[in-house]
């Protein structure tokens, strides 16, 4: 995942909770990862022809059908599909979980990208509880946090999110609890970087350069991973359509001085 | 500023980088320093005749004119511009000679200066010595290894000072630099890049009619058989400072070279890459070429626990873990405090470079190669060296003219082992 992950593990649980939780995440790893050989990169491999193709692996078969369902509820706006073709690929994608196949119309290539991430911290989240541990801080890359329980100290977890735009500001604070946060933006460290933290439009294929920040807490690290990037991509009348749908956990900053979409529940000024 | 002030202000830089560093290895490290620290005994000039008075050779006859303890007495030059150039730097009554051997005959000197091109270096110190004089020549020190073991041996057998031109040994930035190196301000030190780009052809315009011999008189830096190019001219003064910071010499070397640029008939690469390896796994990386100069002239001294950049006059300290928010959280909880937990943000790219301003290393007000000078006074006056200083010259010009030996072979050079003792 090219990333730093860190687990902090307070209270009960197994001795080895914490290893299980790392091998988790590691095999979320070594079956999405398409910078070296693995299951997602032989697919890719097949899919670039076409046609219908057996998922062996079962956490790509799981993260695929995952995928079918924010698909769905981004309206399109999170298309994992890359590089073959034009964008917005996935509306020639057809999963069958029961099968164990998935068949596409056209070419296509995936890139799991920060749905990995997110999908990681959930696996390692199951390892965890099934080891006895009910209380622990996720953090991929400091921009996928997941929250199992409760805060150690009792109530939810406090975390304080910076503005990219404005060193040393805060943007928003939130509190969570057996709850994950991702965090999506065109702006902040390294993101004007050549190549760097390039949001594709699904609708167009165009990049997205606008500054704008999303941060979206979902029961499902992959869940929020998605929202966010959609947040980002999408259209802003769609962005605030599904903002709408659950506007105590997403929020989209435009750092434009403007408020052009509705901001979260949590009274932040940012929009 | 007047003299009195010049000289506290050196004497207080000095004193601040030696007296804070006794413990950690500084002195022992830049002995010459300790010893050009001392303002000049009051006394006679030290005379000096200056061979050379192109570029290089003025700019050091501008040089001793500012000491206190040296005087230039004799300038000399066999091309005719640049002997008129010198004598416009000097009184009217100061001598001057087309031919070195005649303004060495001529004697009322204590010492020479050499600034002429590197083939010549030698046999000029040679004969300067055979004169009975002091040797002050600039870098690289000779053509070949022989020829710089020779310069060695010739002035111990002679009992006269030979100094070579590495004028960051006496730079205030470079040994403050050196002092927190060895204070373990930045670690354990494992790799220097050293680099000296440039963008300017390094062809001097000739006069009209001048023909092929005219070229190799003045341009004789693109001329294989009177210099190793910026190996010998440039490179040489970085390999030192790595050998300085190392505090150890290299012990292979390799690298590639070519004429990649300018394609002019020149016969010295105008593009270099080497890698030096010293005792323990430790790495010297240099590049230099001549055509682009977006990264100019440096060395970047790298350590555990940060890096230097002496010629920018700055240290850096490696960057605080990105994860020091979380580790905070896990001290509160410890505290029994809760309290908001600062998450880095939306985009964490772990491997880009460190940004971070980095401190000011000290800077002097006095001049390196002024100090250098005056050093080189005091020796002449005594008649004894300053301590260290030739080890670190000579090992350079091996170092340089090796670099150049592994790339025109294009195999791995190992270190000499039937060096000359210094």
């Amino acid at each position: 995942m090219g990333t730093r992950i860190e687990l902090h593990q307070f209270g009960a649980g197994d001795a080895d909770a914490l290893f299980a939780a790392r091998r988790a995440i590691e095999a979320v790893d070594d079956a999405l990862t398409i910078h070296r050989p693995s299951p997602a990169t032989a697919l890719n491999e097949r899919l670039a022809s076409g046609g219908s193709v057996a998922v062996d692996d079962p956490l790509l078969l799981d993260a695929l059908s995952g995928i079918c369902d924010v698909w769905r509820w981004t309206e399109g706006h999170f298309d994992p599909t890359v590089g073959v073709g034009e964008a917005g690929q996935w509306r020639h994608v057809h999963v069958d979980v029961a099968a164990a196949r998935i068949e596409v119309s056209a070419p296509v290539a995936l890139d799991f990208g920060g749905f990995g991430k997110g999908y990681a911290l959930d696996r390692a989240i199951l390892a965890l509880r099934a080891r006895g541990v009910e209380c622990a801080l996720l953090s991929a890359g400091e921009s996928s946090i997941a929250a199992l329980g409760s805060h150690p100290l009792g109530g939810k977890w406090p975390l304080s999110i910076p503005d990219p735009a404005r060193p040393g500001a805060e943007l928003i604070r939130l509190e969570i609890e057996d709850r994950s946060v991702s965090i999506s933006a065109t702006v902040g460290a390294g993101a004007a970087a050549p190549g760097r933290a390039a949001m594709v439009r699904p609708s167009d294929g165009g990049i997205v350069t606008a500054p704008a920040t999303a941060v979206v807490v979902d029961e499902s690290g992959a869940v929020a991973e998605a929202m966010s990037t959609a947040l980002i991509v999408a259209p802003r009348s769609a962005a605030r359509r599904l903002i709408n749908l659950r506007r105590d956990c997403r929020h989209l900053f435009t750092h434009e001085g403007v408020p052009l979409v509705q901001a979260g529940a949590y009274g932040n000024q940012a929009l | 500023m007047n003299d009195r002030e010049f000289d506290l202000s050196r004497r207080a830089f000095l004193d601040r980088v030696f007296a804070a560093s006794a413990g950690v290895g500084v002195m022992s490290a830049a002995p010459w320093a300790t010893a050009a620290a001392a303002a000049p005994a009051q006394g006679d000039l030290v005379r000096l005749g200056v061979v050379g008075t192109g570029d290089r050779g003025r700019a050091l006859i501008q040089n001793i004119a500012r000491t206190r303890n040296c005087a230039v007495a004799a300038i000399c030059d066999n091309y005719a511009p640049n002997l008129a150039r010198g004598k416009a730097l000097v009184p009217a009554s100061t001598r001057s000679f087309t031919d070195y051997r005649a303004m060495l005959d001529a004697g009322g000197l204590d010492g020479v200066v050499i600034a002429t091109p590197l083939d010549v270096h030698a046999r000029q110190t040679f004969d300067a010595i055979d004169a009975g004089l002091h040797v002050w020549c600039e870098k690289a020190m000779a053509r070949t290894i022989a020829d710089c073991g020779a310069m060695v041996t010739r002035a111990r057998a002679g009992r006269k000072v030979l100094q070579i031109g590495h004028q960051r040994m006496f730079h205030p930035t470079y040994l403050d630099a050196l002092k927190r190196a060895k204070a373990g301000d930045i670690g354990t030190i494992t790799q220097i890049r050293a680099s000296w780009h440039r963008n300017k052809s390094w062809r001097r315009p000739l006069p009209d009619g001048a023909g092929r011999e005219m070229d190799r008189q003045i341009n004789w830096r693109l001329y294989r058989d009177r210099s190793a190019g910026v190996m010998t001219e440039l490179a040489t003064h970085q390999l030192q400072v790595t050998n300085w910071f190392f505090d150890a010499l290299p012990t292979r070397v390799m690298g590639s070279g070519s004429i990649c640029f300018w394609k002019d008939g020149r016969e010295v690469y105008d593009h270099v890459a080497l890698i030096y390896d010293y005792p323990g796994g430790r790495k010297t990386i240099y590049s230099s070429l001549l055509n682009n100069a977006r990264y100019g002239c440096e060395e970047q001294i790298q350590g555990s626990k940060g890096t230097i950049e002496p010629e920018l006059g700055r240290i850096y300290s490696e960057d605080a873990p990105r994860v020091a928010q979380l580790a905070q959280m896990q001290c509160d909880v410890r505290d029994g405090r809760k309290r908001p937990i600062p998450i880095g943000g939306a985009t964490w790219f772990p491997e880009l470079p460190v940004r971070t301003p980095g401190d000011a290393l000290k800077w002097g007000e006095y001049d390196e190669t002024m100090l250098q000078f005056e050093g080189f006074g005091e020796a002449v006056r005594s008649g004894r060296e300053l301590p260290g200083l030739l080890y670190q010259a000579y090992h350079a010009s091996v170092a340089s003219l090796l670099g150049e030996q592994a790339m025109d072979t294009g195999r791995i050079i190992e270190w000499p082992k039937d060096l000359v003792s210094v």
